[in-house]
């Protein structure tokens, strides 16, 4: 995702300011529960009233303004859970809200255009959601309690390790990728199926689909470049005593 | 072509110098789309998901890997290959490359010489440049649509695994759709199959 005009998020910089520029950030603040009226404040001080570290915000807030991740940043056993925390907020909204928001337009959609293909899609992202559920339930079941269990010294050996049965590099071979069927929906909408006085309708469900897309994207860069490799170290350090 | 896409990997470890190249082509008034590469390996999956165009190296990086470069180069057909430059290379060495961009190149030189070989390089048959499936292409969407597997569609059509693997992905290519559920869809939009004939 490259943007011309893109602003590199530093943590004294006003919060006001990156919003007007790039507008999903206001997402990612959600994430991390920060209130939506920043007044004057600063990522630092926003994050400071939060306890999050204003590293964690500032590695998440460059990825939404474009940039790719700064490989080899270490981060803290603290600011790892913080990230765990932000992935796990970020699970609720897309099957919270966001999912139920884009069901909601295609039910709507085939109230008005009642032709087959509508019914199929209204079918495929059923199935899309439950795809997306059992994705998230065995992030928020197994692979993040494990990485907690790790992070609060739960585990110290190998044989502790056993109980959980569980590695960081399982998590990282099962990690599937849950945006190309987002991308298959876009293109019948855009390109395949046809119109039928759905205009308006189908155009909020295609912003959606995008804006959904895009917060997933950078779930998935965030989990792959950034929390994988954390927990890869931790898991040296520990295991190797 | 001017309406298509080009679509560039480039393997360049610099990044002040990707970045540079990267604003130089794509403020051109041609539409590219670049892929930032960090080792052959990641070219070869590239190429496996997405149509490659060019691929521009910085000789550097591949100068005591020829032989993975050459087998590369075996596997990916209909690509142009260009040699990123700006320190001093054996002749041998760049000759691999269909052609060079130097960094003393003019700016507005560069979109130029990519499409020039590209036009030049074009009179090979290239894929993907009509989105409309073939008849051949459509058979065998019908066969995926009823559900059956690669070996099935094979051996129905009388064609190899490899064929069937290959039609699939230019099917793909084509509607922009990976699923199969995705690919009913399309094919009931487009009156392929009837929803009669549908029935899951």
């Amino acid at each position: 995702m490259y943007q011309t005009n893109k602003k590199y998020v530093k943590p004294e910089m006003k919060m006001a300011d990156l919003i007007f520029d790039n507008p999903s950030l206001l997402l990612l603040m959600e994430h991390c529960g920060f209130n939506s009226v920043v007044q004057d404040k600063s990522v630092a001080q926003l994050c400071e009233e939060k306890n999050i570290n204003p590293r964690v915000f500032v590695a998440f807030a460059n990825l939404y303004n474009g940039f790719q991740p700064t490989s080899g940043e270490s981060f803290s056993k603290e600011d790892i859970s913080q990230i765990i925390l932000i992935l796990e907020n970020s699970h609720n909204y897309y099957e919270n809200e966001k999912c139920p928001e884009i069901k909601q337009c295609i039910q709507q959609l085939y109230s008005e255009n009642d032709s087959p293909e509508i019914k199929l899609i209204d079918k495929f992202f059923d199935e899309y959601i439950v795809e997306v559920k059992e994705h998230f339930s065995y992030e928020d079941d197994t692979a993040f309690p494990y990485f907690t269990a790790l992070l609060k010294d739960d585990i110290t050996s190998t044989h502790e390790k056993q109980k959980y049965n569980f590695s960081v590099e399982e998590y990282s071979e099962h990690h599937t990728d849950i945006e190309s069927k987002l991308n298959d929906l876009k293109a019948l909408l855009l390109k395949h199926v046809p119109l039928q006085n759905d205009r308006i309708l189908r155009r909020k469900i295609i912003v959606s689909l995008f804006e959904l897309e895009y917060d997933l994207n950078i779930h998935h860069i965030v989990e792959e470049e950034l929390l994988v490799p954390a927990v890869r170290e931790l898991e040296k350090i520990i295991y190797s005593n | 072509m001017n309406n298509k896409n080009i679509h560039i990997a480039i393997f360049e470890p610099s990044q002040i110098v990707y970045e540079g190249l990267s604003n130089i082509l794509l403020k051109t008034s041609h539409a590219f789309k670049l892929f930032s590469v960090d080792c052959l390996e990641d070219i070869n999956t590239l190429y496996k998901e997405e149509r490659i165009d060019f691929v521009i190296i910085n000789p550097s990086e591949i100068q005591n890997k020829t032989k993975e470069f050459f087998s590369l180069k075996k596997k990916m057909s209909g690509i142009c290959w260009v040699a990123l430059v700006y320190n001093y290379f054996d002749r041998q060495l760049l000759e691999m490359y269909d052609d060079v961009i130097r960094i003393t190149d003019a700016a507005d030189s560069i979109a130029e010489m990519l499409l020039k070989l590209k036009d030049s390089n074009s009179a090979q048959p290239s894929s993907g440049e009509q989105e409309q499936l073939t008849d051949r292409e459509i058979e065998v969407l019908k066969l995926m649509v009823a559900g059956l597997a690669n070996k099935e569609i094979a051996e129905q059509l009388f064609i190899s695994i490899h064929t069937v693997i290959s039609h699939r992905k230019n099917i793909s290519q084509k509607t922009g759709i990976k699923s199969q559920a995705g690919l009913t869809i399309y094919a009931i939009s487009n009156k392929i199959i009837k929803i009669e004939d549908f029935t899951s």
